[in-house]
């Protein structure tokens, strides 16, 4: 474990270097703000959190799972109280509540009469008061903010560590398993025909999509993670009719996304999370307005060619 | 119920099969035996269970009683080797999903690249067994569709959708071809190709079972009709089946279980897709 551990801060020193000599080359203005340890680490954060909300968020989109995700982020609540009563690592309780709530979203639509959207709209606002309870007993209100809303440039050398082994996991995940998860997100029911169990890809996607929320908890906070799980796979969709390009243009967008967030958050002096998502927006309603094939200009165009 | 008696050379063999939606029973007591190579319809009013049975033999349903197996085995292992390829409905599928027409019919080869060497199923499409290529052409070329291949499937028409969801079954060369409505919302030529792409499917020997309301087509093509409403209402030679008043009778007893729905029941029945 110990072992582990220096290991995994030794590969974020490693990849800290790196990021600072690609930092390094951009102008002096840009690129001073980046000097301090702090602001490194948080931009390192923000760049593996931008990668893998944009990985999964091509999934989000494209099974409508926006209010799972929702549901989700909100339901880690209660998890990070416990945890923190119990001093245990927080992610491990925020995983678990985590999971908990999907398979109870799951479980109440399956056996009862209530549709999915009231079923999530009730576990996850159920989940997220009691989590709020716990909270207002036993930490202090700046805390809750912090979790809410996010800290990135209060991100210790732990969590970082977290948010990497996260990344690299979702990563290897979608990379081995990417042509059963594409079949599954495309048509279920023909994955089920070919033999391949949907169930064990189903609550795979929702774990992954746990452990990305975790991970990206002190980034952007659980409020606003939703977002980043859903604008650039949005985005990415109004550009592209290939699942490939997708991922790689939602991956592009959520880590550009993050990193001029970042600066813009550190120039201008306003929250940090609000400002990613913020840009992760303005991407959106670029691609809504000029995308080539989807976009408003070139539908009108085509509608004024047509007569 | 008479049930041919054809051991265990029978693709699919339904018994005792009892399904339901949150206690509604969809069907019940459903006894078939679809021997290999017979091409069979299966003729129903709307809700009367087809696509629930079509569920239950791809899986996606756990069946509250009964059991079905393919080739004398449980019908899983035969899904788990590929063996039986399912056509949904056009309407089953999202074609706002970003993947071209080959990537779509190459989803019909998912199956069976678990037996390819590891390192192929690491890497991307271009590193693909030969052999799930060239059924992929060959799949696109028995529907007319390898001019299309690039294409996203979201611009295509209705006829040209129901052409790559049946060259995605095709890709599978499976043994057992379940197919949901082929036919339903497809212009008179596209419905020709289909209908001889089936045909040359049972000569070579494969199981075709489908879901059919196109009453000309079935009288024409098929070896077996059975009719079903929750229950089996009647099989047999599709002379004999697709009788006015049989399939009279059928739209009638739809009425019976299924009140308040009886326009769409009917005319589901009598009136065939253009």
């Amino acid at each position: 474990m110990e072992l582990l551990h220096s290991l995994g801060i030794e590969l974020v020193n490693g990849l800290m270097s790196t990021l600072m000599v690609v930092v390094n080359l951009l102008p002096d203005t840009l690129s001073d703000a980046f000097q301090y340890r702090f602001m490194q680490r948080a931009l390192l954060t923000s760049v593996l959190v931008g990668a893998i909300c944009g990985l999964l968020s091509c999934y989000v989109v494209l099974k409508r799972w926006s209010l799972l995700g929702d549901a989700i982020s909100h339901a880690v609540l209660p998890g990070v109280a416990i945890a923190y009563l119990l001093g245990w690592p927080f992610f491990i309780g925020a995983f678990i509540t985590g999971a908990l709530t999907s398979v109870g979203i799951g479980a109440i639509e399956r056996h009862t009469r209530i549709k999915s959207d009231a079923a999530m709209g009730l576990m996850f606002t159920g989940a997220f008061a009691l989590g709020i309870v716990i909270i207002s007993k036993i930490a202090s209100s700046t805390h809750l903010m912090h979790i809410l809303f996010g800290n990135v440039l209060g991100v210790r050398e732990s969590a970082l560590v977290l948010t990497l082994v996260a990344s690299v996991i979702a990563l290897l995940v979608v990379w081995l398993c990417f042509r059963p998860l594409l079949l599954y997100a495309f048509d279920p029911q023909q994955a089920q025909a070919l033999g391949f169990n949907t169930s064990v890809i189903h609550y795979g996607l929702i774990l992954l999509l746990t452990l990305t929320i975790v991970a990206s908890l002190e980034t952007v906070g659980i409020i606003l993670v939703v977002a980043m799980l859903i604008t650039p796979g949005a985005t990415a969709h109004l550009l592209t009719d290939r699942f490939r390009t997708m991922m790689l243009i939602s991956v592009s967008v959520g880590v550009s996304s993050a990193v001029i967030g970042l600066w813009l958050s550190a120039a201008l002096d306003v929250a940090s999370g609000g400002t990613i998502v913020l840009v992760a927006t303005g991407w959106f309603f670029m691609a809504l307005v000029f995308s080539p094939k989807h976009g408003v200009l070139a539908r009108q165009w085509r509608r004024w060619r047509m007569g | 119920m008479a049930i041919n008696s054809d051991g265990p050379t029978a693709a699919v063999e339904v018994h005792g099969l009892y399904a339901a939606y949150q206690r509604q029973p969809v069907l019940e007591n459903i006894d078939l035996v679809f021997p290999t190579g017979q091409w069979t319809a299966i003729v129903g009013p709307n809700g009367a269970g087809k696509s629930t049975l079509f569920h239950v033999l791809t899986g996606s349903m756990k069946p509250l009683r009964g059991s079905v197996h393919a080739f004398g085995h449980p019908i899983a292992e035969h899904r788990r080797a590929g063996h039986i390829a399912y056509m949904a409905q056009r309407e089953a599928i999202e074609w706002d999903f970003p993947v071209s027409v080959w990537e779509t019919v190459m989803g019909g080869r998912f199956g069976h690249m678990r037996q390819d060497a590891w390192w192929r199923r690491c890497l991307p499409a271009r590193w693909y067994h030969p052999r799930h290529r060239d059924a992929v052409r060959q799949a696109l070329e028995a529907v007319d569709m390898l001019a299309y291949s690039n294409r996203p499937i979201g611009a295509l028409s209705g006829g040209q959708k129901k052409r790559v969801l049946l060259a995605r079954a095709l890709a599978q060369q499976a043994r057992i071809l379940l197919l949901d409505e082929p036919l339903a919302g497809v212009d008179p030529p596209s419905e020709k190709l289909i209908l001889d792409v089936l045909r040359r499917e049972r000569q070579a020997g494969h199981t075709v079972i489908m879901v059919t309301h196109d009453m000309p087509s079935a009288r024409r093509y098929v070896d077996h009709v059975v009719l079903i409403n929750r229950i089996i209402r009647g099989e047999g030679r599709p002379d004999d089946m697709l009788s006015d008043a049989k399939l009279a009778a059928l739209a009638v007893s739809a009425i019976d279980t299924s009140a308040g729905d009886v326009g769409s029941v009917s005319g589901s029945i009598t009136t065939t897709t253009s």
